[in-house]
C-alpha cells in the first residue's frame, strides 16, 4: 500500500499545471525528433541539458522522460512510412511496417504501433511502479565491490554483446573510458589529461560527446555520403484497425511486452534483441505466415514496437535503483541527474523520494498524451517527414551548438565538437557502434570510483571481489556473457549462422 | 590490407601509446586501495593499444569482420562536407565577437548550401542564400530569446540588450 500511496503523491506533482505542460512539450518534441531522421531521442535530451541549469529538478525529468518516450512513438511513424528505419530499435517494425504500407495499410500499421506502444509502456510502467522500490530495497545491501560488478557487466554487455563484432564495441568502449578520464580524478583530486588547457579541467560535458557523435556526426556523414540518396514515402491511409486487425494485434502486444521487460531490466542495453525475439516469436505462432514479408503482416508490427517501448520503459529501472544506465539516452539522463547534484542508486527512493515518484506518474500520463498526439494527429507528424535534408540538417546544427554552447559558455566546446561529429562519421562508416562510448564515458568515473572504494575495504587485495558471494556471481555472470555467445556459435553447425539476428 | 582499416586502426593504437605514456607520468599515489589515480589511464591506455593491434592485424588479414555495409554512396562528397565543415568552424570562431543569431545564421547558410551541393544543385542564387539567412534567423532567434528572456541562461550577443 505504501508503494500506492506514494505513487499517488507522485500524482499530485506531475499533475500541476505547470508540470503537466512539461511533460506535455516533452512528448511533442519527443514525437518530432522521433519522426525526423537524422535526430534521436539521445540527441535531443542531450541538447536540452541547459535547461538544467535553470529548470528544477523535477519538472526537466519529466519533459526528459517525455522526450525519451515519445521518440519511441514517432520513431514507428518514420519507420512505416519511410523506407529508412528510423531508431534501431524500429528496424524490426520497419520491415512489416513498411510492406503494410505499400498494400495500402499505412494506417492499420500505425496504429497499431501507436496502441501497441501505449499498452506496453503502461503495462511496463506498472511493472517499473511495483519493483523498483523492491529492488531497490535490495540494492541498498550491495557495496563497492558488487557495484563495481554490476558496472562491469553493463559495459561488457553494451559493447561486446551487442552489435556486429565484440573487437569494435571493446575498442568504442576504451575511447568512452578514454573521455571520461580526462579531467579532475573523482578520489585524488588530481588533474588527467587535460594538457594544460583550462576548459578540460571538469572534463568533458556529456552533452558535447552525444551532440558531437550523434548530431553533428550524423549531419556531416549525410552530407558526405548520403546527398543522392532519396527516401521514397509510403502513401498514408486511414488510421484505422479492423475487427480482425485487434484480434491480431493484441496477443502479439501483450507477449511482446514480457519478453520487452526482463531485457530493459536487465543491463543488456537497447530495444534491439527483444524487439528481433518478438519478430521471431510472431512470425512462429502466426497463422498468418504467408503476410510475413509479401503483403505485411500486423502481428509483425504490434509485436516488436510493444517490445520496443516496454524495453525502453523498463531501462528507467536499472538506472533508478542501481544509477546504471544500459543506453544511449539513460546515459544522458543519468548526466541530467548529476547535474543536479543527485546521484541515482538505491538510495534515491528515500532521498529523492517524491522526485522519482513524480518521474514515474508522469509516465502514466505520458502514455496517454502520446497515444492522443499520435493517433487522431498523426497526420501532423507525418508533415514533418517532408521537411527538406538542406535546413533540416542546418538547424540540427543550430540546436548542436545551443546545446553544447549552452551548456559551458566555452567557443572552445564547439571546435571539439566538430572534432567529435568526426569521430562519429568514422565510426559510423566503419560499423562502430556509438552506445559504448556514452555508457562508458558517463559510467567510467563512476565504476573507477567503485572500484579504488571496493580495494580500500579490501585493503588493497583484489580478491575482495572473489570473497563477497554477490559479487563473485557478477563476475561469473560477466565471464558467462563473454564466453557463451562464443560456444554456442562454436558448437552450431555453420550453414545456419545467427537464425535470430537474421529474421 | 584494406588501408582505410589499417589506418583507423594505427589511429586507435596511438591514441593507447598517448595514453600509456600520459598514465606512466601520472602519480601513482595509491593510499589504502594499491590503486592510485594512474591506474584507469593505464589500463584504457592497454585497452586502447590491443585493440588498436588487434584492429591492424584484422585489417591486414582482409579487412575488418563482420561489417554491416554502410549506409550511402561510395565515394564522399568532400565539396559539400568542406561546406558544412566551415560552417560548423566559423561559428565555433565568430560566436563570440557576432553573437549568437549572427553566427548560427551564417553556420544554416554555409552549412544549407553543403547539403545542397551534395543533393548536386550547383548554382548559387542570391535569392536562395537570402532565404538560407532568413530561415537561419527564424530559428536561431527565438532560441536565443527562449534561453535569454525566458530561461536566462548566458548565450552570447553582438549587444548587451538579450534580443541579438
Amino acid at each position: 500500500m505504501d508503494t500506492l500511496n506514494q505513487l499517488l503523491q507522485g500524482f499530485m506533482t506531475a499533475g500541476t499545471p505547470v508540470n503537466l505542460l512539461w511533460a506535455l512539450l516533452g512528448c511533442i518534441i519527443g514525437t518530432a525528433v522521433g519522426v525526423l531522421p537524422g535526430i534521436g531521442p539521445a540527441t535531443a535530451v542531450a541538447m536540452l541539458l541547459p535547461i538544467t541549469l535553470k529548470v528544477e529538478p523535477t519538472a526537466s525529468m519529466i519533459f526528459f522522460a517525455g522526450i525519451y518516450y515519445g521518440a519511441m512513438y514517432g520513431g514507428s511513424t518514420t519507420s512505416i512510412l519511410l523506407n529508412t528505419p528510423g531508431e534501431s530499435g524500429s528496424m524490426v517494425t520497419a520491415m512489416e511496417g513498411n510492406k503494410m504500407a505499400k498494400s495500402g495499410r499505412a494506417g492499420a500499421a500505425l496504429a497499431t504501433a501507436a496502441i501497441g506502444s501505449f499498452v506496453a509502456g503502461t503495462i511496463a510502467t506498472v511493472i517499473v511502479t511495483f519493483c523498483s522500490p523492491i529492488v531497490a530495497n535490495y540494492a541498498v545491501k550491495l557495496g563497492p565491490p558488487e557495484y563495481f560488478m554490476l558496472m562491469l557487466l553493463a559495459f561488457t554487455t553494451v559493447s561486446a554483446v551487442l552489435g556486429q563484432s565484440t573487437l569494435r564495441g571493446l575498442t568504442a568502449l576504451a575511447i568512452g573510458l578514454a573521455m571520461g578520464v580526462v579531467g579532475i580524478d573523482q578520489i585524488s583530486g588530481m588533474a588527467r589529461f587535460t594538457g594544460g588547457v583550462p576548459e578540460l579541467m571538469d572534463g568533458i560535458e556529456v552533452v558535447l560527446i552525444a551532440v558531437g557523435l550523434f548530431a553533428v556526426g550524423e549531419a556531416l556523414y549525410n552530407v558526405l555520403y548520403e546527398g543522392k540518396t532519396v527516401d521514397t514515402q509510403n502513401k498514408m491511409s486511414r488510421v484505422h484497425m479492423s475487427r480482425s486487425d485487434w484480434k491480431r494485434s493484441w496477443p502479439a502486444w501483450i507477449r511482446a511486452t514480457f519478453i520487452g521487460v526482463p531485457f530493459g531490466t536487465i543491463p543488456a542495453g537497447g530495444s534491439e534483441i527483444p524487439t528481433f525475439l518478438s519478430y521471431a516469436a510472431e512470425k512462429k505462432l502466426s497463422s498468418h505466415k504467408e503476410e510475413f514479408g509479401t503483403t505485411g503482416a500486423i502481428e509483425g508490427v504490434a509485436g516488436p514496437e510493444a517490445a520496443n517501448n516496454a524495453a525502453i520503459t523498463a531501462t528507467l529501472m536499472p538506472l533508478l535503483t542501481l544509477g546504471i544506465p544500459t543506453s544511449n539516452t539513460t546515459a544522458i539522463l543519468l548526466g541530467a541527474f548529476q547535474n543536479y547534484g543527485i546521484q541515482p542508486g538505491p538510495q534515491l527512493f528515500d532521498t529523492n523520494g517524491p522526485l522519482v515518484w513524480a518521474l514515474i506518474a508522469s509516465l502514466y500520463i505520458g502514455n496517454v498524451m502520446l497515444l492522443v498526439l499520435n493517433l487522431p494527429l498523426v497526420g501532423l507528424w507525418v508533415k514533418l517527414l517532408k521537411v527538406p535534408k538542406a535546413p533540416l540538417y542546418a538547424g540540427i546544427l543550430i540546436f548542436a551548438t545551443v546545446g553544447v554552447y549552452g551548456m559551458r559558455q566555452s567557443a572552445f566546446d564547439l571546435v571539439l565538437l566538430y572534432a567529435i561529429g568526426l569521430l562519429g562519421v568514422a565510426m559510423r562508416r566503419f560499423d562502430f557502434p556509438t552506445a559504448p562510448v556514452v555508457v562508458g564515458m558517463i559510467l567510467g568515473p563512476l565504476a573507477e570510483a567503485q572500484m579504488r572504494n571496493a580495494l580500500s575495504i579490501g585493503e588493497g587485495h583484489w580478491t575482495i571481489f572473489l570473497q563477497r558471494p554477490v559479487s563473485l556471481f557478477l563476475l561469473i555472470v560477466v565471464v558467462a556473457v563473454l564466453v557463451l555467445p562464443r560456444i554456442v556459435r562454436w558448437l552450431k553447425p555453420q550453414h545456419e549462422p545467427d537464425a535470430v539476428v537474421r529474421v | 590490407m584494406v588501408a582505410r582499416h589499417g589506418l583507423l586502426g594505427a589511429a586507435v593504437l596511438a591514441a593507447g601509446a598517448l595514453y600509456l605514456i600520459g598514465g606512466f607520468q601520472l602519480s601513482a599515489e595509491a593510499g589504502y586501495s594499491g590503486v592510485g589515480p594512474n591506474f584507469l589511464p593505464l589500463l584504457v591506455g592497454v585497452m586502447l593499444a590491443l585493440c588498436g593491434v588487434w584492429l591492424v592485424w584484422e585489417a591486414a588479414s582482409g579487412g575488418f569482420r563482420n561489417m554491416e555495409e554502410p549506409s550511402g554512396a561510395e565515394r564522399g562528397d568532400w565539396a559539400g562536407f568542406a561546406w558544412v565543415s566551415v560552417g560548423i568552424l566559423a561559428n565555433a570562431a565568430l560566436i563570440t565577437t557576432i553573437g549568437f543569431i549572427l553566427s548560427c545564421t551564417l553556420c544554416f547558410v554555409l552549412a544549407s548550401r553543403g547539403f545542397k551541393w551534395a543533393e548536386g544543385v550547383r548554382g548559387v542564387g542570391v535569392r536562395a542564400i537570402a532565404m538560407d539567412a532568413l530561415i537561419g534567423f527564424a530559428i536561431s532567434a527565438p532560441v536565443y530569446w527562449m534561453f535569454t528572456q525566458l530561461l536566462s541562461i548566458g548565450l552570447p550577443g553582438l549587444t548587451s540588450t538579450g534580443w541579438l
